[in-house]
């Protein structure tokens, strides 16, 4: 009895003298389930990063971070909901979101709750830090990739190109921004033809066949990789090669050279993120992550949900180490103060990950390289080229 | 179907608890509580048209998307509290081109004329750009009702929450009249029907008038709260969630509308919650988009009456589906013979 009050004595005293400690909560949902869950290694790839302090350094600043890694099913009444409880269930202190039309459909939301936002759409509609300063993107936008596969092709002489698109946002958006701005003129190329299709299409030969007869140096398909699936193999039953055709970020899927073997051979994407196992300092991290769990998803999307929870810890790292070693207790503050910090990183070192990028402008890294199918697996080739 | 004082009193005190409810609660809870009041209304408009007159529609989710534009459209332009019934009004009118073909077809032929109708719609809401913003979605203002915008969550949830308890009420309504009858006569015999002296053709229009114009009212509702009318969000995957709530609820029954909705819209959330204290993410999102399925079959092999079915079972009252089949047996004919009474003293 007499060790259980010595006991209980010091354990209140040190309750007394020791700094409490906080939770941090930080929100993710995705796709977990639904028309895009190829990519959805992002929200998993957030979660283990931040778990992986948790693990390895007790969480930010000796403070455990809770995260709440739920579903969207990419339906924006699923995703709305989920950000009401996010933002006022679960008091989190930044959310990531996923899908352009939530980003959108919330961007005043947000403004008005005051919470760090990061989407993983690449839209630029949704940046835009002057009216939406608490919205941030995670890397260049749709058009930027674009541009710098235009910058590629103009670099090796190229000069007439055929854009590709499915018939819905995130298909036409980015082309029409890109087409409006004159860039494509300005880089001496030539576009000779634009093609749309069904987003849901299961052959497009005759587009395919369209595309022939143009004769282009590149085709640029802004499609998901169903769709540049679907693209390839008809472009191979009409005789061209897939060398011809360059996708974005979320054309990098095993699932391309993996069901069409030879007929992916030569297929480039924009390569926003280091890959998976890459010999880079945050993969360190990742394989001593793997040691004592399981990593669910190994691709470039979780490589980049890596770096998203890397912006996160360090922001409110920051936020914490200001606030003299304390979470600060008022949501709004702590909120605020983050999105502060996260717009203040500058020469952020990410691990390998992408090269080192200022947050100021909302997106950090705008430089991508092309990555090509050689012998079934994504190669770059060439190095970084920027988007600005 | 039946609308008695009693029923209509219970209606209503549930409407001002769940709206207080509503407007006491967080966000969260006020934003559950809007969510399932917009999709029973759309359940309603749903089971007016399938449940009481028969008439098989799969364009459900582009006349909720109509309603969404025009609302949204409206709304905008400074409209106000008037851009909710300009919803409805579009969602009616739309809707009752849609039906022009059930003047033809009948059954499986005219529902597949819906289904057309679904992909039409849904191809114009993406090309008609000056209107719609094509691809982009539509980013919708706050509704603004008496000069002031409705900003918080939980002023949604009074205002969807005494629309749809007006909703339910004047759609009980209406089944009380020679209308409502008349779409009971039509739903079990068009033969029948035409030999009662109901005019078959003006009867299907009315219920795809006002049925439209209710689904035109959720279009409206999802809008503004939402802030975004994208062509994506009506497709026909939202006419397959609305039938699902019907027939979870009960075919037929007003009751079960709202029951129904309630449940399809709080399941996933209820299975979300469970699942976090499982390991497995994946799994319990993939069980998620299971349960509907299951959930349906298992309502169509055990109890196609739905859940008020259920619940009368076990001794709970209120107004079924059963109770209305269990009535039809006399009831379309006494219901006939005063629909071919009311014909009969307006010749």
């Amino acid at each position: 009895m007499k060790r259980l009050l010595v006991g209980a004595a010091i354990a209140g005293t040190l309750a007394i003298v020791a700094p409490a400690r906080a939770e941090i909560t930080v929100c993710a949902w995705g796709t977990i389930t639904g028309p895009d869950a190829l990519v959805n290694g992002m929200t998993y790839g957030t979660r283990d990063y931040l778990e992986y302090l948790n693990q390895t350094k007790g969480g930010i600043a000796g403070n455990k971070v809770r995260v709440l890694m739920l579903d969207g099913r990419y339906k924006l009444d699923e995703e709305l909901k989920v950000y009401r409880r996010c933002a006022d269930q679960e008091q989190a202190v930044v959310i990531n979101g996923w899908s352009t039309g939530a980003s959108k459909a919330l961007r005043d939301q947000i403004q008005e709750d005051g919470i760090p936002f990061i989407s993983e759409s690449f839209a630029s509609e949704v940046l835009d830090p002057q009216k939406y300063p608490f919205t941030f993107i995670a890397g260049p936008t749709y058009e930027q990739q674009m541009i710098i596969a235009l910058r590629d092709l103009a670099a090796k002489g190229g000069k007439r190109v055929v854009l590709m698109f499915s018939d819905n946002e995130y298909g036409r958006g980015p082309v029409n921004v890109v087409k409006q701005s004159g860039i494509i003129e300005k880089l001496g190329l030539q576009v000779v033809d634009l093609v749309e299709y069904r987003y849901d299409a299961q052959d497009i030969t005759a587009q395919m066949l369209r595309v022939k007869g143009k004769n282009p140096d590149l085709v640029y398909v802004q499609g998901s990789t169903p769709q540049v699936l679907v693209a390839l193999r008809d472009a191979a039953k009409v005789g061209l090669q897939a060398k011809l055709f360059v996708g974005n970020l979320y054309n990098i899927s095993p699932a391309i050279p993996e069901q069409l073997g030879p007929a992916a051979e030569g297929f480039r994407a924009v390569q926003t993120y280091a890959f998976y196992g890459d010999n880079i300092p945050a993969m360190k991290e990742i394989e001593t992550y793997a040691q004592k769990n399981e990593v669910e998803k190994k691709d470039i999307y979780f490589i980049k949900g890596w770096l998203k929870g890397k912006v996160i810890a360090a922001a409110i790292e920051k936020v914490i180490q200001k606030n003299n070693g304390q979470v600060p207790t008022d949501i709004k503050t702590f909120r605020k103060a983050v999105r502060d910090e996260m717009e203040a990183l500058k020469d952020f070192d990410t691990g390998g990950i992408t090269p080192p990028f200022t947050y100021a402008d909302h997106q950090g890294s705008v430089q991508a390289r092309v990555a090509e199918i050689k012998n079934g697996r994504y190669t770059p080739v060439g190095g970084w080229i920027d988007a600005r | 179907m039946q609308m008695t004082m009693r029923s209509f009193f219970i209606g209503l005190a549930l409407a001002i608890v769940f709206a207080l409810i509503g407007y006491e609660a967080n966000r969260f809870v006020a934003y559950m509580i809007y969510a399932v009041a917009i999709s029973a209304i759309g359940a309603l408009s749903l089971n007016l048209l399938i449940g009481f007159c028969g008439q098989i529609t799969f364009a459900q989710g582009a006349l909720v998307g109509v309603g969404a534009y025009a609302g949204g459209i409206l709304g905008n332009a400074g409209w106000g509290g008037l851009s909710l019934l300009g919803a409805g009004v579009f969602g009616a009118l739309v809707s009752m081109l849609v039906g022009l073909p059930a003047l033809r077809l009948r059954g499986l032929y005219f529902a597949i004329s819906t289904l057309a109708a679904q992909f039409i719609l849904s191809y114009l809401f993406k090309i008609l750009q000056p209107l719609t913003n094509g691809v982009s979605g539509l980013v919708i203002k706050p509704l603004s009702l008496f000069g002031r915008p409705v900003a918080s969550d939980q002023e949604y949830a009074v205002i969807c929450v005494a629309l749809l308890f007006l909703s339910w009420a004047f759609i009980a309504r209406v089944m009380q009249t020679n209308v409502g009858r008349a779409f009971l006569v039509v739903r079990e015999s068009e033969l029948v029907a035409r030999g009662m002296g109901i005019d078959v053709s003006q009867t299907k229009l009315k219920a795809f008038l006002l049925s439209g114009f209710f689904a035109g009212l959720c279009g409206g509702l999802f809008a503004f709260t939402s802030r975004l009318a994208n062509p994506e969000a009506f497709e026909i995957g939202l006419s397959v969630d609305q039938t699902a709530m019907i027939i979870v609820g009960g075919l037929g029954s007003l009751t079960g509308s709202i029951v129904g909705a309630a449940f399809v819209t709080l399941l996933p959330e209820a299975i979300e919650r469970l699942g976090e204290l499982l390991p497995s993410a994946d799994l319990v999102s993939a069980f998620r988009e299971m349960a509907f399925g299951i959930l349906i079959v298992l309502f169509l092999l055990l109890e196609p009456r739905g859940l008020v079915a259920l619940a009368r079972r076990f001794g709970m009252r209120g107004e079924s589906a059963s109770s209305v089949t269990a009535r039809l047996g006399t009831g379309v004919v006494q219901s006939g013979v005063a629909v071919s009474a009311q014909n009969r003293r307006e010749a």
